[in-house]
């Protein structure tokens, strides 16, 4: 049920005004960041009060909505977050990825294909990918201004030279709409792909940061690389999911206590589930 | 008020984000408007204020172009306390169906683009125009579009070249909305290529 003691959505609507505006002007400039002013939450800062706030001031009564934090809906974190927006909206929340209409995430973007009826709200801790070089906010902006990426090049090139492959694990920088290079929130390089031309728009909120920044769908999206090196995602060929059997996903390597031996597991729970069932009933039938 | 200004406004947020994260999509602020009736002063359609109702407040600005803008432009900040400001320097500028011949194409040319530092301290333009409707009299491209979509407005004057050039330096630039009569809503971010399909007189010219 929801809570009547709080404004719906948790906000006052000149909060929700002041996220909006900035939001819309985020996906009129693909990859930039907009600042604004972001607000002090009920959830510790670092728990994705960037996405949250972006949540809040799209969600409406209609909306379904899924939270998943590094693949799964029960964390701590992702609970704590559905329990803020339900409490405060009364939105029906589900795990499934296809029913929701606004999915929130840290750390992932789902296995099955986003619709064009759906938004993908990502969490991010930092939202500035030249900061690893230059930590001058003022500089970074002026980087960015003048398209000047040389830096953020280089230090893809060092990492090369040192470790002899680009061992960026996640948040690979990509370049949006051949003018920003824009961190993706740390999702594993074996996600950045699914930004590129993507159905659904996507959000990026950065709440100590105080930035909002979106890939609209449709929008090129194209992984820093080299041409002696070029960019690739995670690979997890010849292996699958222990449970589900399923391939050609994001699968997280866990150890057997007991044997010792060593297994995989879909990362995306929600999909794993969804796997699962409709094999049970199409077992059934 | 009819309107609730919590769950209506979050209604017409989400259509503006819609159709501004998918150029082209016409999207419909018909059941929101019909909630205003009997009760705008502003002189603006139901849409436009629906519009100024959703983005406007005491921490930006706006203009109104019409032949009463100042009766709307005092309306509107009684509604939502946003002051007004010049041309060159309103976050928000309004063009009424009643404007002047050629108020799209000045406000475009005089609207503040932002700057390469900062290209989202520039203006959106919002105007009421002529009927919003699929057809292929406009073809549009870039992000939000995948290949390319058209669409009808009915617009006349020098408009599209004017945004062209307005937005020539990516990414400063503007960002426009229209709405027609019918609350039919369409957001032409800068982003968006806009061609018109022009009418071959002659086939025969080489
Ligand atoms: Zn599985």
């Amino acid at each position: 049920m929801m809570n009547t003691a709080y404004n719906f959505a948790f906000f006052d609507e000149g909060s929700k005004r002041e996220i909006r505006r900035a939001t819309l002007k985020a996906i009129a400039i693909p990859g930039y960041q907009v600042p604004f002013a972001s607000r002090e939450m009920p959830i510790g800062r670092g728990w994705g009060t960037g996405g949250l706030q972006l949540t809040l001031a799209l969600i409406g009564k209609k909306d379904v909505l899924k939270v998943i934090d590094q693949g799964s809906d029960e964390s701590v974190n992702a609970v704590s977050i559905k329990k803020l927006v339900s409490d405060t909206t009364g939105v029906q929340l589900t795990e499934s990825a296809s029913e929701a209409t606004i999915i929130q995430s840290r750390h992932r973007i789902p296995e099955v294909p986003l619709k064009k009826e759906q938004i993908l709200v990502l969490q991010v801790p930092l939202p500035e990918p030249l900061r690893y070089f230059e930590p001058s906010e003022h500089e970074t902006k002026k980087l960015h201004a003048e398209k000047e990426y040389s830096g953020a090049w280089l230090m893809l090139f060092e990492q090369i030279m040192k470790y002899g492959s680009m061992t960026t694990g996640a948040d690979h920088p990509v370049m949006v709409h051949d003018r920003y290079v824009m961190a993706p929130s740390p999702i594993p390089r074996f996600d950045n792909h699914k930004m590129d031309e993507n159905e659904a728009l996507i959000l990026l909120g950065a709440g100590r940061e105080k930035k909002v920044y979106a890939v609209p769908p449709f929008t090129k999206i194209v992984s820093l690389d080299f041409e002696d090196y070029p960019f690739e995602g995670e690979s997890f060929e010849g292996k699958c999911c222990r449970l589900c059997g399923s391939e050609g996903v994001f699968l997280d390597e866990l150890i057997d206590e007991g044997t010792g031996e060593t297994y995989y597991q879909c990362n995306d729970t929600g999909y794993c589930y969804e796997v699962l069932n409709k094999a049970e009933k199409a077992g059934v039938n | 008020m009819k309107l609730d200004i919590v769950h209506d406004l979050q209604s017409v947020y989400r259509k503006l984000v819609d159709s501004t994260s998918r150029p082209g999509l016409i999207t419909d602020l018909g059941k929101e408007a019909a909630l205003l009736d009997g009760e705008n002063e502003t002189g603006c359609s139901h849409s436009l204020l629906l519009l100024a109702l959703t983005l406007l407040d005491p921490e930006v600005t706006f203009k109104v172009f019409s032949a009463n803008a100042d009766r709307a432009e005092k309306e509107l900040n009684q509604l939502t306390f946003a002051k007004t400001a010049e041309a060159d320097q309103a976050d928000y500028l309004f063009i009424l169906d009643d404007a002047e011949e050629g108020s799209l194409e000045d406000a475009i040319q005089r609207a503040n683009p932002g700057t390469y530092l900062n290209p989202h301290k520039s203006a959106v333009i919002i105007a009421e125009t002529g009927a919003i409707r699929d057809g292929d009299h406009l073809v549009l491209k870039g992000p939000g579009i995948q290949t390319s979509t058209p669409v009808n407005v009915e617009m006349d004057g020098n408009w599209i070249r004017r945004r062209e050039e307005k937005n020539k330096e990516y990414p400063v630039g503007v960002d426009l909305i229209f709405v027609d009569q019918n609350n039919q809503l369409l957001s032409l971010p800068r982003t968006t290529q806009v061609t018109e399909k022009r009418v071959v007189m002659n086939e025969w010219v080489m």
